[in-house]
């Protein structure tokens, strides 16, 4: 449960990497090392070990086509742990090395393997695994928190606070909570001597009016192919997002999810730790399972204890039975010139109300776009300045007839090649939608704001809010069989 | 100063051996020390001081005593700083258990070790801080933290302690009560550990420690004292394979108060963090699977909470409490549960990728209730993961490749189980998904993808070797990958080697190369450009190693590449191209079908011998046409499939310095490594200076600036000769025992010297006497210092090896010389340079220090140490001996004056110095030849 080291890495796409931060825990590698007796394999220095990750991880040398170390077939599990051979005085084995990279850093960290050296423990027997990604995790997203400044320098005063955040986190090797994003933790007001424990993970006392907000944000995903070979796919999740400023040391708030009548269950929910008890009936859908008509569909109750901090009480996936925009998509060539055809309908079910809509439609592998002849039956139709890329805003509602299209040419004899892509070669191509729309969800979920209950003397404000999004909605164009 | 801390405390955690090769750990310790007892330094500065110390105690303080006197710094630094400055106090904490615990021998305690846990008791117990100011706390904190550390370095350390931890965390309602929490649930853990190895009163102790009853608990400390604490070795995990035994405690039903802490612990670890959390309830699950009088039931409470939780630590510990109670805790239904969970989680739209790869790594290692197989193999799937529960995790070409490769495994898995080999949908889905990617890198995917794409197709023939359909298509796909992209010749070389090996039976990779070779020969050479060429050369070389693949097509293509009105490729007469050529030929002249080829090589190797427009491409041609027309097939065989089996013979050196590309070349030309030393340098003393005070004296005035002048050439006396002689290690290995043109080279380990030369010796026999080496060293600053050293040498097979000796340390007494005087001075010359050089010292300050040494020696004693050390370097007159006079001469140009005297109570070692820097080493030499 205990890491031997730790490290902050800007990969600067791989010639260039530097370690921006490294700690190592003298005391867990002094256990590492009795622990393993001779098969012990000690952390190299920075350099070195900065080297052995690129490599392990594909990002070294990007100018050589194959190096057998980086680029061997042999399957080994890359991640989340790699393995790193250390080569010359202290060689060895260094395992399980964890890595999770997010741009512009990759954080890094050597948990401590508490097992007899003979035989390597599965991964998944080391719960030093887990709470190292956890923490990498935590340390990635104080790191990475958006702030006022520019992002460069936030990160750079970020890097300049961590020692002191590892004093309290994490100061002998052994992670015992997160630090808290944004903000270094203040120690805590000083709580009346009352017999209730403050909970470990809120850090201090509200005091004030007490307002809590409760949001669910849904978010759909599709791929449409408009092909009988290949089914269309979208999934739908949502997750329940909370703020609650109350009174109390262990204050007891309940949010009660409900769906309208017929509403399919919500299934794979998850819970953020603050939540007390689960009824297990709300655990029981899953969407690996085969569908039980007589399926538990709520109402769903979490009663809680609040974090301070905003925090995500809860996640659900739900199946829909039709996507919100069901669009198809047809290129054809013709002449040298590119016949495009586009239809989008909105379905009956969806609040015909957007915060923003709009389709994009790249072109990749080909000339920059020269005559642009195409007509939109709705909205608005821009080419970007590259020159690659064709913007349809749909603003905020679909017309009446909920099917707006789009019909043309394009001459493809701009002055440049654009961009490149594997993907997209040929007539493989897609649109890809952008929208948001207000006080709704897909599968019906909401919180009433009656049925948000709070056990303190002040009576508090309640908001709640829904909304829907989308993310990686895909139209591909129907004309050629995607493989 | 402060920004130059900075970064030298960043250089120096960066790489702590560049930074110290330019100063000592002794010298940068002390530098430490004495700005962190600075008052007027700046307190955040001075936290940072602290990390090096954190980061490689055992780097700084690499002796006992080093570690005692830094530790007794760092409590009086802790005493005397102010309260308010909490964190630096706490950085000091952890400082401190560092460096008293990173004692290099194991079961040795410092003896500030007791003093230091006395202050961490007392700082955790301190809780004044209740109603005061917050940020004291935080100190409580860290003290809980280092002493958590502390028990888990020593288990059983705090064992007596335990009812005290007990107490202060039912106390604490601030959130601190999770620092004593922790803190208690491990000692725990390490007594009922330590208590099942004793077999009869464990429970009884267990009892007592943990507050049942007072009188018992002081006869129980007195007991378990024998065993606790003093562990040197910390507790691995004693519940980490499900098969492995699980040492227990046998309490009988009565054990409330175990019970009860128990209870107690779990209805609060809701309030701690998820982190600290889950290493409460693993260590607990320890705790109650040692004790089989705990039901496991005691969790069920807590589960309901933990399997729908987000987190991915608390989902794992419950995952490892079941695999550690199995059904006594978890019904079949659970199991089910737990499964579909790690199913959804590993696709969870919301969850991280590592989280995600994690989870399916889970699924592999599931811990079932029921395990059939005895998991011996590294992956196996749990019976309950059908296709249909896995087709969520089906791989898409949207993956990153970790996903992508994880889940591609997974699956084959699950299909190779399900027996889909014959007309499974799954299995289809997986060929088809690597057709997807075949296409993507055939369209100029990136080094990634193709990379990712060659895994992807490891694995397959991993699991699916032998279902002939989709392998056989797999071939033709990837020979048409091919000659679209020759530049995958080495991934394809690389993936029949691969499976070649791990797949022994399988003939894919040979029909793969087969089918290369024939692709590449039908090739009209009007298409081959240069670059597509020497991939070709590299696949057709590979092909030629296999036996069974006739060689016809590969000698008409090459016959094709080389006869100019054919194609005009090797019209270039470029080296690297016909040294491709020549590499395929070798091959080929092994090959077992050479009887049938013959003519057709033969005729290559005449044409490029005699057309080929580089020399030596001609040279090697002929070469190997005369070893293919003179030599029998045997014999042409022997020595070359000889000289592919790596060399161990001379004569191959020879041929193998002829032949091109040939694999011998490489172990010859290779400087192998040796695994331990084979040799080492000891030193041997060198020959007394001769005593040159025979000539008479001209007693000319000014007799230091003659001295001195004489430093107007740089190299006068500016090196140091030490000796060495060249021995064998114990270490016998028979290859070893004659060594030819040794090769030593030094490195520094500091800016102290300057370069060292290389050098030479013909030969080391075992048998025979160890050669005298002389190493000259020049200093630049004298202090002792410590040399690397390696060396290059040859054995008698004509291999070369590299091989590090033990690092040589100099001492500080071996850069002594006698005074540099004019040969033709004699006694009286001397003692007029000391007289000067000890006055000019006394009156200068600047560089010159005086200082004095004291200690009891008897009169006879003083006389023997100095005829011992001192001989060489006296001045005054040896007979004269109620005051020596000694000069130490360290080049390139200090002094050491001594005036050693018998006083009353002591002896008087009065120093006189240009350099002060050389006082502490001065000191320390003083102190090791009086103590002895």
């Amino acid at each position: 449960m205990s890491l031997r080291a730790l490290w902050i890495i800007s990969p600067e796409k791989g010639e260039h990497a530097s370690i921006r931060f490294s700690r190592r825990f003298a005391t867990v590698e002094l256990r590492a090392k009795r622990l393993a007796g001779s098969s012990y394999v000690a952390v190299p220095e920075d350099d070195c070990f900065l080297q052995l990750l690129l490599t392990e991880l594909g990002l070294s040398g990007s100018k050589k086509p194959f190096v057998v170390k980086r680029d061997d077939c042999l399957y080994r599990p890359r991640s989340p742990a790699v393995e790193l051979h250390v080569t010359g005085a202290g060689k060895g084995t260094l395992w399980p090395v964890l890595a999770i990279s997010q741009a512009p850093l990759i954080l890094a960290c050597l948990p401590l393997v508490d097992a007899s050296p003979e035989q390597r423990p599965p991964l998944s027997s080391l719960l030093s695994v887990s709470q190292g990604l956890s923490f990498l995790a935590g340390l990635q997203t104080f790191l990475l928190a958006p702030g006022s400044k520019q992002d460069g320098e936030g990160l750079v005063s970020r890097l300049a606070l961590l020692p002191s955040v590892l004093l309290q986190v994490c100061p002998l090797g052994t992670p015992l909570e997160l630090p808290l994003s944004g903000t270094l933790a203040t120690p805590s007001a000083p709580t009346s001597a009352g017999i209730q424990k403050q909970p470990a993970w809120r850090t201090g006392l509200h005091r004030g009016r007490a307002v809590v907000n409760v949001s669910v944000v849904e978010t759909v995903r599709s791929m449409q192919y408009g092909n009988r070979s290949r089914q269309d796919l979208w999934d739908v999740y949502g997750t329940v997002a909370c703020k609650c400023e109350v009174e109390g040391v262990l204050p007891n708030v309940t949010v009660t999810l409900s769906l309208p009548p017929n509403g399919s269950p919500l299934q794979d929910v998850l819970v953020h730790p603050c939540v007390t008890s689960l009824d297990s009936s709300v655990l029981t859908a899953s969407s690996v399972d085969s569908c039980d008509g007589s399926a538990f569909s709520g109402p769903y109750k979490f009663p809680f204890s609040p974090p301070l901090e905003p925090f995500i009480l809860c996640s659900y996936t739900s199946q829909v039975p039709v996507p919100p925009i069901l669009g198809s998509y047809q290129l054809k060539d013709e002449e040298s010139q590119l016949h495009v055809s586009v239809v989008l309908k909105l379905h009956e079910s969806v609040k015909n109300s957007f915060e923003y809509c709009e389709a994009h439609l790249p072109f990749y592998n080909r000339d920059q776009m020269g005559v642009v002849d195409v007509k939109v039956s709705s909205g608005q139709l821009d080419v970007s300045k590259e020159k690659n890329l064709l913007v349809w805003a749909l603003g905020q509602k679909f017309p009446k007839t909920r099917e707006v299209t789009m019909e043309g040419k394009i001459l493809f004899s701009g002055p440049a090649p654009g961009p490149s892509e594997p993907l997209c070669t040929g007539l493989t191509a897609y649109i890809k939608l952008y929208f948001k729309v207000p006080d709704t969800t897909l599968s019906g979920c909401s919180v009433d704001q009656h049925s948000v209950q709070v056990y303190s003397s002040a009576k508090p404000r309640i908001v709640t809010s829904r909304e829907l999004h989308s993310k990686d909605y895909r139209i591909w164009n129907s004309t050629v069989p995607l493989e | 100063m402060a920004s130059g801390w900075v970064e030298r405390v960043s250089a120096f955690c960066g790489s702590p051996s560049r930074f110290l090769s330019g100063t000592s750990p002794e010298v940068f310790l002390a530098e430490l020390l004495r700005e962190l007892r600075d008052d007027r330094a700046n307190y955040n500065v001075k936290v940072l001081l602290l990390s090096p110390l954190c980061e490689y105690p055992a780097l700084l303080c690499p002796s006992d005593s080093v570690g005692e006197e830094t530790a007794l710094e760092l409590m009086s630094i802790f005493a005397q700083s102010p309260l308010k400055f909490v964190h630096f106090r706490s950085q000091l904490l952890v400082a401190l258990t560092c460096v008293l615990t990173c004692s290099p021998d194991a079961s040795s305690r410092l003896r500030a070790f007791p003093d230091f846990l006395d202050l961490l008791l007392q700082l955790a117990q301190d809780t004044s801080d209740l109603h005061g100011d917050a940020a004291q706390r935080s100190l409580r904190a860290t003290a809980c933290d280092c002493l958590r550390e502390m028990e888990a370095l020593y288990p059983g350390l705090l064992s007596q302690r335990l009812e005290l931890l007990g107490a202060l965390r039912h106390q604490e309602t601030s959130r601190l009560h999770q620092a004593y929490a922790g803190l208690q649930t491990l000692v725990l853990r390490n007594v009922v550990y330590l208590l099942t190895g004793e077999k009869e009163a464990g429970a009884a102790h267990l009892k007592a420690l943990l507050g049942g009853n007072e009188s018992v608990g002081w006869e129980a400390d007195q007991n378990l004292g024998s065993a606790s604490g003093k562990n040197t070795k910390p507790l691995s995990s004693v519940i980490l394979t499900p098969m492995g035994t699980v040492p227990t405690l046998h309490t009988g039903p009565d054990c409330k108060e175990l019970r009860s802490a128990l209870s107690s612990l779990l209805e609060e670890s809701y309030l701690f963090t998820p982190l600290s959390q889950a290493a409460l309830l693993y260590r607990l699950t320890e705790v109650v699977a040692m004790v089989p009088a705990i039901p496991p039931t005691i969790f069920r409470a807590q589960l309901l909470r933990l399997l729908g939780t987000s987190e991915v630590s608390l989902l794992h510990t419950t995952l490892l409490m079941k695999s550690a109670f199995t059904d006594s805790l978890f019904s079949s239904e659970d199991e089910a549960f737990l499964l579909k969970r790690l199913v959804v989680f590993s696709q969870h739209p919301l969850l991280s990728t590592p989280e995600k790869l994690f989870y399916m790594d889970c699924i592999l290692h599931f811990p079932e209730n029921r395990p059939i197989s005895c998991g011996d193999s590294d992956e196996a799937l749990p019976v309950l993961l059908t296709p249909r529960l896995a087709s969520a995790l089906l791989p898409v070409v949207f993956n990153d490749s970790a996903t992508l490769l994880a889940r591609f495994n997974l699956l084959s898995l699950v299909y190779l189980e399900a027996g889909e080999e014959e007309d499974g949908r799954g299995l289809e889905y997986l060929y088809e998904h690597l057709t997807s990617l075949l296409r993507i890198v055939e369209s100029g995917g990136k080094r990634e993808s193709v990379v990712t794409f060659f895994r992807a197709v490891f694995l397959f023939l991993l699991h699916f070797h032998h279902v002939e359909r989709y392998c056989d298509n797999l071939s033709q796909q990837l020979c048409q990958l091919y000659l679209q992209h020759t530049r995958f010749a080495p991934h394809l070389i690389n993936l029949a080697d691969q499976t070649q090996e791990k797949l022994p039976d399988s003939t894919w990779a040979f029909g793969l190369l087969k089918a290369l070779q024939r692709v590449i020969s039908q090739t009209p050479l009007s298409q081959v450009t240069l670059r597509d060429l020497s991939w070709h050369l590299k696949v057709l070389t590979r092909a030629a190693e296999e036996g069974g693949i006739p060689q016809h097509a590969t000698l008409r293509f090459l016959s094709g590449v080389i006869t100019p009105s054919l194609s005009s490729l090797t019209s270039s007469a470029d080296w690297r191209l016909g040294n491709g050529i020549l590499g395929v030929c070798r091959r080929l002249l092994v090959h077992p079908s050479l009887d049938s080829i013959l003519i057709p090589l033969a005729d290559v190797l005449q044409h490029l011998a005699g057309h080929y427009g580089d020399t030596d491409i001609r040279d090697h041609a002929r070469l190997y046409y005369t070893l293919l027309t003179t030599l029998s097939r045997e014999k042409l065989a022997t020595v070359l499939a000889h000289h592919a089996e790596g060399g161990q013979q001379i004569k191959k050196r020879t041929l193998s310095c002829l032949m091109t590309e040939g694999e011998g070349l490489t172990s010859i030309l290779t400087i192998h490594e040796t695994e331990a030393a084979i040799f080492r340098l000891i030193e041997t003393h060198c020959e007394q200076p001769e005593a040159k005070d025979l000539i008479q004296d001209e007693t000319e005035r000014g007799e230091l600036e003659t001295y001195r002048a004489q430093f107007g050439d740089p190299t006068f006396a500016s090196q140091v000769t030490l000796k060495f002689l060249l021995t064998h290690t114990e270490t016998r290995d028979a290859r070893f025992d004659q060594l030819f043109s040794i090769r030593l080279h030094f490195s520094l380990t500091d800016d102290h010297y300057s370069e060292l030369q290389d050098l030479s010796v013909p030969c080391l026999f075992r048998e025979r006497p160890p050669p005298v080496v002389a190493l000259a060293l020049k200093p630049k600053e004298p202090h002792p210092t410590r040399l690397h050293v390696s060396a290059i040498f040859t054995t008698q097979d004509g291999l070369t090896w590299h091989t590090t000796l033990p690092d040589i340390h100099v001492c500080f007494q071996q850069i002594f010389l006698p005074l540099p005087a004019p040969l033709s001075w004699g006694q009286t010359g001397r003692q007029a340079v000391f007289a000067g050089l000890w006055e000019e010292i006394s009156g200068e300050t600047g560089e010159c220090a005086d200082s004095l040494f004291c200690c009891r020696l008897e009169e006879e004693a003083l006389s023997a140490l100095v005829e011992k050390h001192f001989l060489p370097f006296l001045v005054s007159d040896p007979a004269h001996k109620d005051q020596f006079r000694v000069l130490l001469f360290l080049p390139p140009q200090s002094h050491v004056l001594l005036k050693i005297s018998s006083e009353e109570d002591a002896v008087h070692f009065n120093i006189a110095t240009d350099r002060w820097q050389l006082l502490p080493h001065i000191n320390d030499y003083l102190l090791k030849i009086t103590a002895s």
